[in-house]
């Protein structure tokens, strides 16, 4: 057969959302492919332009619908730079019990659709029915399963509700025999290995020259976790290991990201322990006035006018569940903040196809893409 | 423009260091790891969920009026009362859900603020009827536009306007998504389970501070306060006009804003014919 | 030929409605109505019985893979149509068929409207040549088993010409995949059949349940020719972990990307029909078709036909519950790693067994009672 183009997308079960990749293959080999992103671009930066802080939170959820409230703390985490607001103690620690169960959710459900794309069925139902417990636990104090705009500047919305914590470690405890579980199911099928192993290489020096982050780093080799390297929130405080393999293939980021799964519950259960003993605010008692009260009724210039507004720029990186992420947030003294810029893992690591699909075959492209884990509302944002 | 990017905290937690894994050594590649032991684990879960399937993604009822639990732990799925930790039921969705909104078309007080906070402007204020005869101006939401973020109810000062669990809104028609103020009243008299948080006020909300200079006491402030805290004072004349001096033409009242019943909804700030009122804090 | 078969069914219903029908036919139709006729209509009957019985049975094989699947992913199948939602698939089925018939204006007309059609035609009519229990079968072949492989080896050839008329770049590299496949399983599939054949001593599906009714299940001796046969089976008709050709992951839908509606309902119907038939043929040739282990009632059920034929429905259900089993534990296989199980392992084992069960044949089987 000679050779030709496929585009795999927009519409295709491989890609887990709405891109575009193109492979040129010969056969079945692959040996050229572009990735192809913008399909879902919504212009999130340009909008925030033209909302108050805390309605972009708003926004941040529609951002990464596997793990929005990891983007709301981004988010916030540069506004409240620029704003120059102090968060509560209790709050940073709601707020980094809800990363690591947002952790474990988009890993979970990276789990179910990687193994869906190697072709397993069944282990597909049981990441699914898993994240939502942990979904069941978000609605149960931020009132919604997936668009959450649950944190606000200065701190969260509400307190947790009674017994909240009981119900989290008897979730916690599940999951952790739960993971285990999933390794075995995996780790001991010989048809498994073999699709996974030595497939999708990218060495460390490779990762590092494209700018891939996240698991996709880690699995190469790279020790490197923003959590442990440029510590924000509360994370000092809190014990847990990087996890790091050194295989560089798609079997070293599914280890991976199992081992980020079993740290994610063990700081769960810390955070846990911290709120059952420290009760207090959970939102700052000093917020820029602006941002708590709703605005004036339109054709009220003088509102913004009359008022002397502190200006910051703010900046905040994050390990968010695919990678490292950016916020840049520029606080000129309006309502609004002046210019917003993210920086989304995923969008690199896509772009980087072409160094990790050429020279494998076209069936391995759905496992090499489904160890990438894709959220594409995030890259296009 | 000016605070730079602050340095990377130090790690105060020596622990978190790193776990390295080597990879596996390779299987033993035989029948056992091949088929054997997938098919066995596959087994177990048919063994397992044969009596009783643990996922139900919807809250679904059995034919015999049961309502199914969900998971292995029966208890987990009670949902519970937010504040109280009372349960609901099993099967129910939690209380404090952000559906459909209620609306209690008598106790609102016509003060925009939900029409104000909403960040996809899907809230219109429109004139309507409650059942005690009065006419007055209530908010009208299109759920096509709705995000269901809950920031009206968060901003509502009376609690008049709250979210419901109640999440189904399939219709044939994109004008049956537009929910009039009496059709979220009907919602609110089916006393559906409704978003138990209120959120208190912030303590260093801005006041409505009046330029005395420019007022000219015409009242249209204290006639159009929602919540009828503002009151229009007698201020003493100035003594007599010196000869040849004319006095200002206004009339010798001028408002007072009771800040603890303010609701800061601006509607006298948008009222105001001369723009003396506006935002800001007592000294 | 005796009432409690097919033919002899079909022939008794046949005449009884030509002996109700003709006195009450017009002088002028009389010669219609002749013996000849009625044969006819007895063997049209047969047919439609077989073609029925195949159709609905294959739809109930997917309301039985939606309720085993459901259960090994923890949750409950279909169950709103019907009751425990036996009646789902029918209702596809009505909504496919309701269907706007769409064809991409590029295809070939004719290979994309014919490939469905005769893919699950020729697939049903395997149907009609297995027994399902004594002398149900609508003809008497003595070759009966080498003309169900032979149609059941016309498969790939429709879909490779489904798969390049509709002119789709998925369609075209999945009907390659089927190409390789098919033919590379082929050979480990006729192996194996070619092992019981030396155990039979016949071609006759009958035949070869008979012999088993008199020496035991050829499972026990054939035990590594069935292994064989089974992978060689789920390559055949397209089941994970060998479902390579509508890998959906990255084919699309594999070979029948670009068909909708009704002909979208033949193809699916189709890998059913083939998973039928396999089926049939793992529990015709090794698990002893529909004689039941020995008891005090075996006698008066097998005389009975009717209960063989529940007995082999029972045994067919339940080896297509072990493809389903397979389906939900095992990850699908990379091509070059198929054709390399294919080429490398299972034709040098199926050549094994065929020496085992000539050896057996040597011996004389069961070799136990010598052995002892």
């Amino acid at each position: 057969m000679s050779e030709m183009w496929i585009n795999m997308g927009p519409q295709h079960p491989m890609t887990h959302g709405l891109w575009n990749l193109r492979v040129k293959v010969d056969g079945e080999l692959v040996i050229d492919a572009v990735p192809e992103m913008g399909y879902l671009h919504r212009g999130i930066e340009k909008i925030c332009e033209y909302r108050r802080y805390n309605e972009v939170v708003t926004l941040m959820d529609r951002c990464c619908y596997v793990a929005g409230l990891a983007w709301e703390q981004l988010y916030l985490m540069a506004s409240e730079q620029a704003l120059g607001v102090e968060v509560p103690e209790r709050a940073e620690y709601i707020r980094v019990m809800c990363q690591e169960l947002q952790r474990l959710a988009s890993h979970l459900m990276w789990y179910a659709a990687f193994v869906m794309d190697v072709g397993l069925m069944a282990p597909f139902g049981y990441g699914m029915r898993d994240r939502d417990i942990i979904l069941d636990l978000f609605q149960s104090f931020t009132g919604a399963r997936m668009t959450y705009e649950y944190m606000r500047v200065g701190g969260v919305r509400n307190d947790l509700p009674v017994g909240f914590t009981d119900r989290c470690r008897k979730v916690m405890g599940w999951l952790e025999q739960r993971v285990n579980d999933y390794e075995d199911l995996c780790d001991r099928s010989d048809i498994f290995l073999k699709r996974c192993i030595d497939v999708g290489v990218l060495k460390a020096k490779d990762c590092i020259r494209d700018g891939i982050t996240g698991p996709m780093l880690r699995a190469a080799g790279v020790a490197r976790d923003l959590r442990r390297d440029r510590p924000y929130s509360v994370y000092p405080e809190l014990d847990f290991q990087v996890a790091v393999h050194d295989a560089a293939d798609v079997y070293g980021r599914y280890r991976v990201r199992m081992e980020e799964m079993r740290q994610s519950l063990r700081i769960v259960r810390q955070c846990l322990d911290w709120l059952d003993h420290k009760p207090g605010r959970v939102i700052a008692e000093k917020v820029p006035r602006f941002v708590g009260t709703p605005s004036p009724p339109p054709g009220m210039e003088s509102y913004i006018v009359r008022r002397g507004y502190p200006k910051g720029v703010g900046f905040s990186a994050m390990e968010e569940p695919h990678g490292e992420a950016l916020a840049y947030v520029v606080n000129e003294g309006g309502e609004q903040p002046y210019r917003v810029k993210f920086r989304s893992p995923v969008m690199v690591n896509i772009s980087a196809a072409r160094d990790y699909l050429v020279g494998y075959r076209v069936s391995d492209i759905p496992a090499i893409m489904g160890s990438v884990d894709i959220c594409v509302g995030e890259s296009d944002r | 423009m000016s605070t730079p990017a602050s340095p990377p905290i130090p790690s105060r937690h020596p622990a978190a260091e790193e776990i390295k894994f080597t990879l596996p050594p390779p299987e033993p590649t035989g029948v056992a790891s091949l088929v054997v032991h997938p098919l066995a684990r596959a087994g177990r879960q048919f063994m397992k969920s044969l009596w009783r399937p643990s996922t139900i993604v919807y809250p679904f009822k059995t034919p015999f009026g049961k309502t199914e639990e969900r998971l292995e732990n029966p208890e987990f799925r009670k949902e519970v009362d937010i504040r109280s930790g009372v349960p609901l039921g099993v099967g129910e969705v939690w209380d404090n859900y952000r559906g459909v909104h209620a609306l209690n078309v008598q106790t609102c007080i016509s003060c925009n603020l939900c029409m104000f906070s909403c960040p996809d402007t899907c809230i219109e204020m429109v004139t309507t009827e409650t059942p005690d005869g009065k006419t007055k101006k209530c908010p009208q939401i299109d759920y096509g536009k709705c995000s269901f973020c809950g920031f009206c109810s968060d901003a509502c000062p009376e609690g008049c306007l709250s979210m419901t669990s109640r999440y189904t809104l399939t219709t044939n028609d994109r004008g049956h998504m537009v929910y009039s103020p009496k059709m979220m009243y009907a919602i609110y008299r089916t006393k559906l389970p409704m978003n138990p948080i209120r959120l208190a006020r912030p303590e260093n909300e801005d006041n409505i501070l009046l330029d005395e200079d420019l007022c000219i006491g015409c009242n249209a402030c204290a006639r159009d306060c929602p919540t009828k805290c503002i009151t229009m004072i007698d201020i003493p004349k100035p003594s007599a006009p010196k000869p040849g001096e004319k006095l200002p033409k206004r009339i010798w009242k001028e408002p007072m804003v009771n800040d603890e019943d303010c609701v800061r909804c601006g509607t006298c700030i948008s009222v105001c014919p001369k723009e003396c009122l506006y935002w800001g804090s007592h000294g | 030929m005796s009432a409690a078969t097919l033919l002899g069914v079909s022939f008794w219903l046949a005449q009884t409605m030509f002996s109700t029908l003709r006195p009450i036919t017009p002088a002028p139709l009389l010669p219609l109505m002749g013996p000849q006729a009625q044969l006819a209509t007895g063997y049209l009957l047969a047919g439609t019985l077989v073609f029925a019985t195949g159709l609905v049975n294959s739809i109930m094989l997917i309301w039985w893979e939606r309720k085993l699947l459901g259960r090994f992913m923890d949750r409950r199948g279909a169950m709103h149509v019907g009751y425990a939602g036996l009646l789902q698939n029918f209702a596809d089925g009505l909504k496919l068929f309701r269907k706007q018939p769409l064809r991409p204006r590029e295809a070939d007309k004719l290979g994309y409207l014919l490939s469905p059609t005769a893919y699950l035609a020729t697939s049903l009519a395997i149907v009609g040549f297995l027994p399902v229990s004594t002398g149900w079968v609508p003809g008497v072949a003595p070759l009966s088993l080498l003309m169900a492989l032979a149609l059941f080896s016309f498969a790939p050839f429709f879909i490779f010409v489904g798969a390049w008329s509709s002119n789709n770049k998925y369609s075209l590299i999945g009907g390659m995949r089927t190409a390789a496949q098919l033919v590379a399983y082929e050979v480990p599939l006729l192996f194996a059949i070619v092992s019981v054949v030396l155990l039979a001593g016949t071609f006759d599906l009958t035949g070869i349940v008979n012999a088993q009714i008199h020496d035991g299940w050829f499972a026990l001796p054939l035990a590594l020719g069935l292994i064989i046969f089974f992978v060689a089976m789920l390559a055949e008709v397209e089941r994970i972990p060998f479902d390579l050709p509508e890998a959906e992951a990255e084919l699309v839908e594999g070979w029948n990307t670009e068909y909708g509606g009704m002909l979208f309902a033949m193809t699916t119907l189709g890998d059913y029909v083939r998973a039928l038939v396999g089926s049939y043929l793992v529990v015709l040739l090794f698990l002893g078709g529909w004689w039941m282990p020995a008891g005090p009632y075996t006698a008066a059920i097998n005389g009975f036909p009717l209960a063989g034929i529940l007995w082999f429905q029972v045994k067919v259900y339940i080896v297509f519950a072990v493809f389903v089993w397979v389906r939900a534990s095992l990850p699908r296989v990379r091509t070059d790693q198929l054709l390399q199980i294919g080429w490398k392992r299972m034709i040098p084992l199926s050549l094994a067994n065929v020496f085992l069960a000539a050896a057996f044949v040597a011996e004389g089987w069961p070799p136990f009672p010598k052995l002892l």
